[in-house]
């Protein structure tokens, strides 16, 4: 089919104005953090830097400076949460996929675990601030590491269960036919065949536990555990007069995200699709 | 170690069954998928179930092989009760339609991991694998990974990780369907040859009824979850318990043609009518079972196999039981050629020698052979 | 594998995944019921909890302030998810055309997915800044204000603009969704429509939309069941003002927990939350179970 000069302009137009939509805030969040402050606080503003200053993330990437110290122990804290949590959740969503996916399990009892992460976490996360304040466990990577993985957990073993599904279940009866114990076949049949299918789901569970902010927010109160987003919100929320700094943090941030959902599109965009989708 | 290869004498405990299936029946839900089957074989046999899809066949070896739970009935291997035992500790192995190698393994890990489960040492292993290899002739590829293998290749390896451990049963679920023609045949006479050499007792699962009829010391034909019939390929063959097996077993098929029969002194008169007013044909048969011999006269389906019609050639056949047959269509197919020719109402086919020159339309003498005739009764189907 | 031994077996596969989520999530929850009825509160010293039954669902259930962060959270979920439905169908309508560069637009879309959630709001606070925003010197630049406008301070506005910026984070969600649904419809279909002379609306309103209805419905489900519970955003962009003009109900209990220290209250507050989410919840299910039978 042939499209008009008008359609094609239209088509054009539309696609321009997504682009800028889509990429606008980010470009800006990028020049702001390599603009000087005196770009920044001029009215109106100075779009493109005067010159290019790279400094912030130098600072930021030095642990002698105050800001840099912060961010740095903060993305500690935030690769040990995020990496621990999907660590466990994996270790425990694969055998509870496994009994979902091949040894009759109820569903209904797999949309209880999901309903445990629809609800708000308002709604539970007091008497855990209690427990774990009695318990002298506030402020710890490994307490928020505990949460984090019980609000990884259900979506992981969704995710798992729906790849095990797929996977043709002759090659584990011939396991069990030579004589293989289920842990066995799990181990040497099974998971190395689901490779591709827990790597996407690491990934998934990395990002949504690098994106938390609710739980690290109440369970954290200093450097010693607080994570990247409570820490970019302390730096928006501080008596910071420099923006590029609170930018160049949030850029950052971003970065790993970003690289990841770029390189492993199709990966994410068909778990999520799986995820929030397929019954 | 090489004698577990080698024939076995298990003919000693003939007395005591490999395997009996009793009363076994499996339904899922309200679908009934087996019905009170029963079947066993001896050491050494070479059961084969035959039937057409959904006939419960590929159920009943999930229950032998324990990966399918059963609804009521017992198994036993070896006179002990597995009914409820785990498929790991039944001592058996199983050759499945995919295959089903362990893509992530070489072939030699493939074929060691039986071994590799029972924490057999290395050394050992490697041992038996090239054994095993070697007697399959796939030793090249035991470094290869499944994926680079053709069909052929992968059933060769399917089979040797169910010969290495030298089990009590083999399980084959229609392990050939998934290779093209010319290779089926090949791996047929394989197997075959395997079998003989190793004495192994076998069940095998086929909806194909050559495989069934080259394979089988003993065939089970199943339909709708029930036995139709249990015999040695010839038994059958020539003697099928009811029209289903008569029809499914053999090709061409055997013709089912409406006749009347009648007795005519100790012969059986077979009356079969003719299109356009001819005359009927009237054949006799000499011998007829009792069931013939006690029945009063009247309409029966009778069966013939297409080598009972067939041209004058070289065979001594009675040249009374010959008539002149209009051919419907002629279809060459090299050592035979096949005519259809319309009797008794429906269409029939004569087997003809290969080097006959007829054509389509031509009416040529066929004579008729009555030595194997079947009878049924036309309600039920059964054979009388 | 007989029966008894593959049920034992499929306990002790699930044993860790109930265990971590029964301690982390069903007996908090359960424990925040049981307050909602009490007058507890948090405090360091030793305390007597009476049970007050209805009292805290009467009080919370009369009071003004948090029927209005009910509405307001009712308003930010509707508004914020209506658009991402619209703007993804329609992304994802543009996306399923072919032109030039459809791949790159396709490949940059998921990027502000990506954006972490408190990214996405500090971004946004500085793009809204009253002195030094983004958002004044555009507008100023191109002539449509004269001077510079306190976007997030008026209380009536600041929610919507917080609305804006949620469905900038969520909308890629969505449109891939609509568009791996619309990748499925039979391209012989939409022909045969432009045969039979059936318009681009008329196709869209009579094959696409009721082929990619199913999936929509559900993805958009979950969206209202996660903006239903939105906290982050507020927490960094507004803190729930101006005047309480974006205080969502997240917000409002997590304020009676943590700056009010009244947990009896509060509870009652989270479990009336917890309610309508669970209502939310199971128009979820009901979604799959529609879609799944549509398929």
């Amino acid at each position: 089919m042939h499209r008009s000069l008008i359609a094609s302009f239209a088509l054009y137009s539309a696609a321009l104005l997504l682009t800028l939509f889509t990429l606008a805030p980010l470009v800006w969040l990028v020049l702001m953090s390599i603009s000087s402050p005196n770009d920044l606080t001029s009215v109106p503003l100075n779009w493109w830097p005067t010159e290019v200053d790279l400094s912030r993330y130098g600072h930021l990437v030095d642990l002698n400076n105050g800001a840099g110290h912060r961010f740095l122990a903060a993305l500690r804290n935030s690769l040990l949460t995020a990496g621990g949590a999907t660590l466990i959740a994996l270790i425990v969503a694969v055998p509870a996929a496994y009994a979902f996916s091949r040894r009759g399990a109820s569903l209904a009892l797999l949309f209880v675990f999901l309903a445990t992460i629809m609800m708000p976490p308002i709604t539970y996360v007091l008497p855990l601030y209690e427990i774990f304040g009695g318990l002298g466990a506030l402020n710890k990577t490994t307490t928020l590491i505990i949460v984090y993985s019980a609000m990884l957990l259900p979506f992981a073993t969704w995710l798992m269960k729906s790849n095990i599904d797929v996977l043709p279940v002759e090659i584990e009866q011939a396991a069990f036919m030579e004589g293989a114990s289920t842990a066995f076949t799990l181990r040497r049949v099974v998971l190395p065949l689901a490779l591709p299918a827990i790597a996407a789901t690491c990934m998934l569970s990395f990002l949504v536990a690098w994106d938390e902010f609710f739980y690290a927010l109440i369970f954290t109160s200093d450097l010693s555990a607080k994570t990247l987003p409570v820490a970019i919100a302390d730096f928006s929320a501080g008596r910071v007069t420099d923006y590029g700094v609170i930018a160049s943090v949030g850029v950052l941030a971003t970065l790993p995200p970003a690289i990841l959902a770029i390189c492993f599109q199709r990966f994410i965009v068909s778990g999520l699709a799986a995820g929030s989708v397929k019954g | 170690m090489t004698n577990n290869l080698q024939k076995k004498e298990r003919t000693a405990v003939s007395s005591n069954p490999i395997l009996a299936v009793e009363n076994l029946s499996k339904s899922y839900g309200d679908l009934r998928i087996l019905k009170d089957v029963s079947v066993a074989i001896e050491a050494g046999d070479f059961l084969v179930l035959v039937g057409p899809s959904g006939c419960g066949k590929s159920t009943l070896l999930g229950c032998i092989g324990g990966l399918t739970e059963i609804t009521s009935g017992n198994i036993q291997i070896d006179g002990q009760d597995v009914t409820h035992t785990d498929p790991a500790k039944r001592d058996i192995a199983m050759v499945f339609q995919s295959y089903a190698l362990f893509p992530n393994m070489s072939v030699g890990d493939n074929i060691g991991f039986g071994l590799e489960v029972r924490k057999v040492p290395k050394t050992e292993r490697d041992e038996k694998v090239n054994q095993v290899a070697e007697l399959l002739k796939i030793e090249p590829l035991l470094d290869r990974a499944p994926a680079q293998l053709s069909g052929g290749q992968r059933q060769r390896v399917a089979m040797g990780r169910a010969l290495v451990r030298d089990p009590k049963l083999f399980l084959f679920d229609e392990p050939l369907s998934n290779l093209d023609a010319k290779l089926r045949v090949t791996m047929r006479t394989e197997i075959k040859r395997l079998h003989q050499r190793l004495n192994a007792s076998i069940i095998y699962v086929t909806h194909d009824q050559i495989e069934a009829m080259t394979l089988a010391t003993k065939i089970v034909v199943m339909k709708d979850g029930v036995i139709q019939q249990v015999g040695s390929p010839r038994e059958i063959y020539d003697t099928p318990a009811n029209i289903f097996v008569a029809d499914f077993m053999g090709s061409p098929a055997m013709n089912i043609l409406d006749a009347d029969v009648t007795m005519d002194g100790l012969m059986a008169r077979v009356e079969i009518a003719r299109e356009d007013g001819q005359e009927p044909l009237i054949l006799y048969d000499t011998n007829p079972g009792e069931g013939i011999t006690s029945r009063p006269a009247g309409p029966l389906k009778v069966g013939l196999r297409p080598e009972a019609l067939t041209d004058l050639g070289s065979r001594s056949v009675n040249a009374d039981q010959q008539f002149d047959c209009l051919l419907d269509v002629v279809e060459p197919a090299g050592s035979d050629t096949f005519a259809v020719i319309r009797l008794g109402g429906t269409e029939v086919t004569a087997r003809m020698h290969g080097d006959v020159d007829v054509n389509s339309g031509d009416t040529v003498p066929i004579c008729f052979d009555l030595t194997k005739i079947s009878y049924f009764d036309p309600k039920s189907g059964e054979r009388l | 594998m007989s029966a008894i031994s593959r049920s034992r077996e499929k306990w002790v596969l699930l044993f860790p995944a109930i265990l971590v989520l029964s301690l982390i999530t069903v007996l908090p929850f359960l424990q925040t019921v049981w307050t909602s009825f009490t007058d507890a509160e948090i405090t360091a010293r030793e305390q007597q909890v009476n049970w007050i039954g209805l009292e805290n669902y009467i009080w919370a259930l009369t009071d003004p302030d948090f029927l209005e962060a009910l509405g307001r959270t009712m308003y930010f979920t509707a508004v914020s998810v209506g658009l991402e439905g619209v703007l993804g169908i329609a992304v994802a309508l543009l996306l399923n055309q072919k032109f030039r560069g459809r791949w790159f637009l396709r490949v940059i879309i998921i990027l502000p997915w990506a954006v972490p959630t408190i990214v996405n709001a500090v971004a946004w606070r500085l793009i809204y800044h009253p002195d030094y925003g983004a958002l004044n010197s555009l507008l100023l630049q191109l002539g449509f204000i004269d001077s510079y406008t306190s976007w997030l301070g008026d209380p009536d506005r600041a929610l919507n603009m917080v609305i804006l910026a949620d469905v900038w984070k969520n909308f890629p969600l969505v449109a891939y969704i609509a568009l791996a649904a619309m990748q499925t419809i039979p391209g012989d279909l939409l022909k045969a429509a432009a045969i039979e002379g059936a318009g681009a609306w008329k196709r869209f309103r009579s094959i696409t939309l009721p082929w990619i209805i199913g999936p929509m419905l559900v993805v958009l489900i979950l969206r209202t069941i996660e903006a239903f519970r939105v906290f982050d955003i507020i927490y960094v962009m507004t803190r729930g003002g101006p005047s309480d003009g974006t205080k969502t109900a997240s917000f409002y209990v997590y304020q009676e927990y943590f700056s009010y220290l009244r947990s009896g209250s509060g509870a009652s507050y989270a479990v009336v939350v917890a309610g309508i989410s669970a209502v939310l919840i199971l128009a979820y299910y009901a979604g799959i179970r529609r879609d799944q039978r549509g398929a």
